[in-house]
């Protein structure tokens, strides 16, 4: 984070930023949060509650779980203990979101509430924090990093449900049916993201 | 395997002793989806669709309702009796309001092969093109459907 | 050291980050989900309830004494605890968009097990529901009528006693069991007449695949704790001396075995007649009972009828309770109809008591069949 060539702090932000959403799709080239897109993703409306939530809490736990590293782990030499505290900040963080975001909006509340708990347990959210640690990255970086890997953890869901709902339609050999052509789809996806990837050097 | 929410909530309603005390699912150790898959390709296979398949149950259903109990003939193989029960059943996927309890059992005396029909079971096939799981007792497996019910021409 | 030192900060730093969430979310249980004392205005101050918010509608209700039917126990399947809501009723949620039709939802009724209250509510409710108690009992007598139905006679124990008028019902508790996760309640009319204050009895008919009724044929054994809540239902016999016609099958029997028992002891001589449908002579029960009053009752008139083919002996009507009722009933304007069965056959009675005469307003059945 220190990287003198990365001085001019807004370019720095939108190189995390971009980089996070598409050269390195958390999904997509790193295949973390797979269990939920395969189920979810058969739905349009349920992928953008999904992703829309995902983003929302990577977003957040990233910044809170960046201060905790960078202004307590680090600093006492404990980040072998990065993994279990990022994982209770995230389950503390989604229940408190639930707690309020009832309170104050009930109509969010219903679109986004149920995706909550299914979240705690989206290893696409722990991956963020432990991807951010790796890199130094600070607290603002970390929040910029955990908005673009949500973002662009939503981004892949919502292209996936926007093929399958096509697919309904297509006649897939029955062996493929499900998973299997949705596999073979994230691989396709996944080929076209890594084209990004000379663009951008994080 | 995660779950949609909304599918979670439809596979918690299946499950023995919510709605119903065995449940909708049965013995089946397959996932939902993959019933649903099968059984749309199993009628698929049969040349015929869900709709008609629930249409033509839904005929023989309402005839036997109108036996009150005594066998009835369903064309001139079958026998159908209808065996009440009061009380209403909620759809498991929701949103389809409730259905009449009791049921219809449909037999073919020659070969001693049966079926047990309900109006919930028969609006799920339509709808929701849901056969229930192998094992439950209101199973209809869309072979067995053809052969007593001759879908499909065949 | 180093060891030493190592091993005290890790366990400081997870006891104080796990502590710090836990206080976190205290504090959020305790400002963002409490959402403090409510009222709840029943039927435009009829009756005024001080609650604590935060829990379902129809939970918060029943802590209160006030029973809503419901059939899953809350669980957002049944759709039975509908409840209108005139004020203060939070967006419809997605649970209950499934289970409320278009016209439902523009008069304001709400599914009460998925309305959190959360802040001051104004619903009406039939009044009825206000004398609905939650009662235990004893299992006192169990005896099979038939193979397949069977007749509970409960004694009162918590209160001791219930008022309720012939043909209403109750909700009896299956408690859970085998896979069963969380009780399930089920409505049954009661038979017994309202002069026997101290029990309720109830006819149960074996359901393949029913919860309660399973737990009643295989589990439930006499000297058993049972629990019920009631009385509910809207169906009775309507005011005046009208010629009546009661037409029942199976477990139907229940309502008007009270009904008729009732009438006898008041002396009512009023003119009824008693269609009560079955297949075979198997399935018929309380024959000797009725014929009995049937001679102390001279109004009354029982007929059993049965449509299976195979009824060698039976001397009484036959064919289905449909096609007696239209050869036994001329006319039937001046009267009124009394249904209780399955929905078949209380569909099929309808259409004949109209083709009768018999104006559709003047027919009463139960909702719940």
């Amino acid at each position: 984070m220190t990287d003198p060539s990365h001085a001019g702090g807004a370019a720095h932000l939108l190189v995390i930023l971009v980089s996070a959403a598409l050269t390195d799709n958390i999904l997509l080239t790193r295949f973390l949060g797979m269990c939920s897109f395969l189920a979810i993703s058969r739905q349009m409306k349920a992928s953008v509650g999904l992703g829309l939530a995902v983003t929302f809490v990577t977003t957040i736990t990233c910044a809170i779980n960046a201060a905790l590293y960078v202004w307590v782990l680090r600093p006492y030499g404990l980040e072998s203990l990065q993994l279990i505290l990022f994982i209770v900040v995230i389950a503390a963080f989604v229940q408190f979101m639930e707690m309020l975001i009832e309170r104050l909006s009930l109509g969010l509340y219903y679109a986004l509430g149920i995706f909550l708990p299914l979240i705690t347990v989206n290893c696409a959210v722990l991956g963020a924090a432990l991807f951010m640690t790796n890199r130094n990255y600070g607290v603002t970086e970390g929040l910029v990093f955990g908005f673009g890997s949500g973002f662009g953890w939503m981004l892949a869901i919502v292209l996936m449900a926007g093929i399958r709902e096509r697919l309904k339609t297509a006649r897939i050999p029955p062996a493929l049916e499900g998973p299997g052509i949705t596999l073979i789809i994230a691989g396709i996806i996944a080929l076209g993201f890594v084209g990004f990837s000379g663009m951008v050097q994080p | 395997m995660e779950h949609d929410p909304h599918l979670q909530r439809v596979l918690d309603r299946m499950r023995s002793g919510v709605l119903s005390r065995d449940g909708f699912l049965g013995t089946d150790p397959r996932p939902l989806e993959e019933v649903l898959d099968a059984d749309r390709s199993a009628v698929a296979a049969l040349g015929t669709t869900h709709e008609e398949v629930a249409a033509r149950l839904g005929e023989v259903l309402d005839k036997a309702r109108a036996g009150l109990g005594t066998p009835i003939r369903i064309g001139d193989r079958l026998v159908a009796t209808h065996r009440e029960a009061m009380g209403r059943i909620p759809c498991p996927f929701g949103g389809c309001g409730t259905f009449p309890k009791g049921e219809v059992e449909l037999t073919d005396p020659a070969t001693g092969e049966s079926l047990f029909l309900t109006a919930l079971g028969i609006h799920m096939v339509g709808k929701h093109g849901f056969y229930q799981g192998r094992g439950s007792r209101y199973r209809l497996e869309p072979t067995a459907l053809g052969r007593l019910m001759q879908l499909g021409g065949g | 050291m180093d060891g030493v030192s190592f091993v005290l900060t890790s366990t400081v730093v997870v006891a104080a980050t796990c502590l710090a969430s836990a206080v976190v979310l205290l504090i959020a249980e305790r400002y963002l989900a409490n959402y403090g004392p409510c009222t709840i205005d029943i039927n435009q101050g009829s009756k005024k309830l001080e609650v604590r918010g935060g829990k379902p509608l129809l939970a918060t209700l029943m802590q209160q004494q006030i029973f809503i039917p419901s059939a899953c126990g809350g669980r957002g399947t049944c759709a039975y605890c509908k409840v209108k809501i005139t004020d203060g009723a939070p967006p419809i949620a997605p649970t209950e968009l499934t289970l409320l039709t278009d016209e439902e939802q523009q008069k304001n009724v709400r599914i009460s097990c998925q309305v959190k209250v959360r802040n001051d509510l104004a619903i009406e409710i039939p009044e009825a529901l206000f004398r609905v108690k939650q009662f235990t009992g004893v299992v006192e007598r169990m005896r099979d009528l038939t193979h397949d139905i069977r007749e509970l006679r409960i004694r009162l124990v918590e209160p001791a006693a219930i008022e309720f008028t012939p043909g209403q019902y109750v909700q009896l508790e299956a408690p859970a069991y085998g896979d069963n996760p969380e009780p399930v309640y089920r409505a049954y009319s009661i038979s017994s007449p309202p002069s026997d204050k101290g029990h309720v009895e109830l006819i149960i008919r074996l359901v393949p695949n029913g919860i309660c009724t399973t737990w009643v044929f295989t589990m439930l054994k006499e000297g058993d704790e049972v629990r019920f809540n009631g009385p509910y239902g809207e169906f009775r016999l309507a005011e005046g001396d009208a010629e009546m016609v009661w037409i029942a099958g199976g477990s139907g029997m229940a309502p008007f075995w009270g009904m008729t028992r009732h009438m006898r002891e008041h002396n009512v001589q009023r003119p009824c007649t008693y269609f009560f449908g079955a297949v075979a002579q198997r399935d018929l029960f309380f024959t000797d009972e009725f014929h009995d009053l049937e001679k102390a009752m001279p109004g009354f008139r029982f007929v059993p009828a049965l449509s299976g083919a195979e009824n060698d002996g039976w001397t009484g009507e036959k064919g289905l309770i449909t096609q007696v009722v239209e050869r036994h009933l001329k006319d039937g304007s001046g009267k009124e109809g009394y249904l209780c069965g399955s929905s078949g056959m209380i569909d099929a009675s309808v259409k004949i008591l109209k083709a009768k005469g018999i104006p559709e307003d003047r027919i009463f059945y139960d909702k719940f069949t």
